[in-house]
């Protein structure tokens, strides 16, 4: 039962372990949103809705045949419908039962509500980001940072469990929360803080154990290469460039072809590399050559998509989201047995539907407006480049 | 009891062995006579020598043995991880040569910077240019400034994280079809999954997503009275203005132009200074306390120090003690999930190379061990 990011990514690499997923979702809310090929792929989408008399029973009857039961609702939800941990391991003892909440499902902030962005400045990393000056601060750069975090530990902690209970018979509950999970990201920083270390703050772009560790302005728009060398690399740095100082770094680089820059430091055993955007990762040999990107079916062609966060999405198969109740008669069929009568009268009663087919968009925003805003760096609807990837790596 | 041997030195392929060792394997951490270079490393700001390795450590053993010894180790454990790339093996002591020869019962796990194959292969790194390379980097930054690097050890963690579980997946597949598992994992893969939106973007559309992608769509961080408060409508859906109008007690945010992102955008100067001007008065605990009651999502904006006096942490007993050599002991995050399932407490970091030497090779190279 899930929602939003953090259990999605967790579940949908468990899709890419080969397990079965099915989504449960009302489909009498929260629709008309395009299913998210990155978050749904694979699943098995059952629209059931808690709230009419005999879903949660529904429910409960498809969690007694399922391994791995996991929801990122708060426990009141869960309690309300008789679906939390205590109720399905009555019915199913071995289950693994996760809860995947805000802040855990213990403790006096249980019940309040958190999503990923106040996940991460709750738990100390939006400080650790930006400009040194302290006047504001920073978040990581994508709006589900602490999310996919917390559904990549969460992915750990079931399969950790699922051999725990091959080797014990027993089941258990994960209780894993965004705050956690992200005060575990940073916990070396922590660790270090209790060691010692000054209270970590913004940094922008330092290190104290290296010299030179700062991104420069290449050539073109929004290009730069982040460079990390200590006291002994210097000299090389120099030789290497043909620069005479340190201080003619910025001036140099600022002339130079921000890939080639890399690579000749790269040959001399210099830490760089270009600041990669989007375009540079689809079309990056090096994680085509490593079979990075799996392929799916989308509108009559065929677009890469990155697999799991292990790699090798080129031997992951991928299939296109369905719609919310798209999975209803086999999931409910293969799990349950019910017959196309038994289903038919759950259609009726609403506890289970459908939701149609809908591609509604929300009103897009002139491109060239985002780019001024500085959301955007660049756009070509046009641009075949990630095309010629397919074609020299098939 | 499942075993890993861990051959890592530094970050890199450090805490798969950390995340084994929290679901109840033994592990075994290989260290040269002179210790883990990481033991010498102090924080990105100075200061705190040791304390990444300790937290990156917890829970395993360190043993200091010949090749030969090694050999024999690895065929009595389920996983061997370590990083065996150029760059690994350069910071290990250990070849490539030798990787090939290491014949674990299940996994051989090899967690590198860039991967073992593909023209960046031989690169070198460090944390800045994987998250430079990853693409999380150049979204990482305000609108008009520079991109910025994450927190310190983001790709060491997200790779480590990925691969623990890589792990669990390929025992339990070498188990079912009775074949060994190589694996080649790279940070930068695992960083780069963090950005699958934009990647999907530019190849459906087109789009570079830059920096701040979110900008102007919520305010992120208020300045209270004392420090700052995170509250941002759009970004997080409960956030409605008009329960923030009403929460501050300004009615003028709760007029239709700052209703949707959009129209904040256009409206943004006058929508900062509303903004600023009603979280001034109360102090950041005040206002997260007060957001409770209009159940309202604002986070508190925490440092490093917060966290120890955190009552959420403290109920969770997250914090878990750890003894430095002669200084006493000091607090480090555990285990980032509860689980119900009974569970050992984990060993401490180990305090010096080799401290179990003897033990680890009675236990596991002697005839009579099970397993």
């Amino acid at each position: 039962m899930e929602q939003a990011a953090a259990l999605p990514f967790a579940t949908r690499h468990l899709v890419d372990l080969g397990a079965e997923v099915i989504r449960v979702q009302s489909h009498n809310r929260g629709a008309g949103a395009p299913p998210d090929r990155n978050y749904q792929r694979n699943k098995l989408m059952l629209g059931l809705d808690l709230s009419r008399d005999g879903g949660p029973e529904l429910f409960r009857d498809l969690a007694a045949s399922c391994d791995v039961v996991a929801h990122n609702f708060t426990p009141r939800v869960m309690e309300k419908y008789g679906i939390d941990w205590q109720s399905i391991k009555a019915i199913h003892p071995a289950v693994i039962y996760c809860s995947l909440t805000g802040f855990g499902a213990t403790g006096p902030w249980s019940n309040r509500p958190l999503f990923g962005p106040g996940a991460e400045a709750v738990s100390g990393q939006n400080l650790m980001i930006g400009e040194s000056d302290g006047v504001s601060t920073g978040r990581p750069g994508t709006i589900t940072y602490a999310d996919n975090i917390c559904g990549l530990n969460l992915v750990f902690a079931i399969l950790a469990a699922l051999d725990h209970r091959e080797e014990t018979g027993e089941g258990q509950h994960i209780d894993i929360s965004l705050y956690e999970t992200g005060v575990c990201q940073i916990g070396a920083a922590i660790s270090e803080f209790s060691f010692g270390a000054p209270l970590p703050g913004p940094a922008a772009n330092s290190d104290i154990n290296y010299v030179v560790h700062d991104v420069f302005p290449s050539k073109g728009r929004d290009k730069c290469v982040a460079i990390a060398i200590g006291e002994d690399q210097l000299a090389l740095l120099m030789g290497t460039l043909g620069i005479e100082s340190v201080d003619q770094l910025e001036r140099t680089i600022c002339e130079s072809d921000g890939d080639l820059i890399a690579d000749r430091l790269q040959g001399a055993g210099i830490c760089a590399s270009i600041v990669s955007d989007a375009s540079d990762i689809a079309t990056s040999s090096q994680l085509w050559e490593r079979h990075y990107f799996g392929a799916i079916d989308e509108s009559s062609r065929s677009l890469p998509l990155p697999g799991p966060a292990w790699g090798g999405g080129r031997q992951t198969q991928m299939v296109k989201p369905h719609q919310v109740g798209a999975d209803n008669r086999q999931v409910l069929s293969d799990l349950l047995q019910l017959t196309d009568e038994q289903i038919g009268s759950f259609y009726e009663a609403g506890v289970i539907g459908e939701v149609a087919d809908s591609s509604r968009r929300g009103r897009q925003i002139p491109v060239q407006l985002r780019i001024d805003r500085g959301e955007l760096s660049r756009t070509d609807p046009t641009r075949t480049d990630w095309e010629d990837m397919i074609v020299r790596y098939p | 009891m499942k075993r890993a041997l861990d051959l890592s030195a530094g970050v890199i392929a450090a805490y798969p062995g950390k995340m084994l060792s929290e679901a109840g394997w033994d592990v075994v951490k290989v260290e040269s006579v002179g210790g883990d270079p990481l033991r010498r490393q102090a924080s990105r700001m100075g200061g705190g020598t040791g304390g990444a390795f300790a937290y990156l450590n917890h829970g395993k053993r360190s043993i200091i043995t010949d090749e030969a010894q090694l050999l024999q180790l690895a065929e009595q454990s389920d996983v061997v991880v370590g990083d065996f790339s150029t760059q690994g093996c350069q910071t290990s002591g250990l070849s490539r040569a030798l990787m090939q020869r290491l014949a674990p019962q299940h996994v051989l796990c090899s967690l590198s910077a860039f991967g073992l194959t593909g023209p960046k292969s031989e690169w070198c790194s460090s944390e800045m240019i994987l998250q430079a390379a990853s693409g999380m980097m150049f979204v990482t930054g305000e609108a008009d400034g520079p991109p910025m690097q994450l927190p310190a050890y983001a790709s060491a963690m997200t790779g480590g994280t990925v691969a623990a579980s890589a792990i669990l997946a390929a025992v339990r597949s070498s188990k079912q079809s009775g074949k060994k598992i190589v694996l080649d994992l790279a940070l930068v893969e695992a960083l780069t999954s963090l950005v699958h939106v934009q990647v999907d973007s530019y190849i459906e559309r087109g789009e570079v997503a830059r920096r701040e992608q979110y900008v102007k769509q919520a305010l992120r961080t208020v300045p209270a009275a004392d420090g700052y408060i995170y509250c941002a409508p759009g970004a997080v859906s409960n956030v409605r203005m008009e329960g923030i109008a009403h929460l501050v007690g300004e009615s003028r945010l709760a007029e239709e132009r700052f209703q949707t992102a959009e129209g904040r955008m256009q409206n943004w100067n006058e929508y900062v200074d509303l903004m600023v001007s009603s979280f001034a008065n109360r102090t950041a605990g005040e206002w997260f306390q007060l957001a409770e009651e209009h159940h309202l999502t604002l986070a508190l904006v925490q440092t490093v120090d917060e966290l120890f006096k955190c009552p959420q942490l403290q109920s969770r007993q997250l914090m878990r003690s750890v003894s430095v050599g002669g200084r006493g002991t000091v607090e480090i995050p555990g285990r980032p999930y509860r689980s119900s399932a009974s569970c050992d407490e984990p060993r401490q970091a180990p305090a010096r190379p080799g401290e179990h030497t003897d033990a680890v090779l009675k236990e596991w190279l002697s005839e009579d061990a099970d397993g």
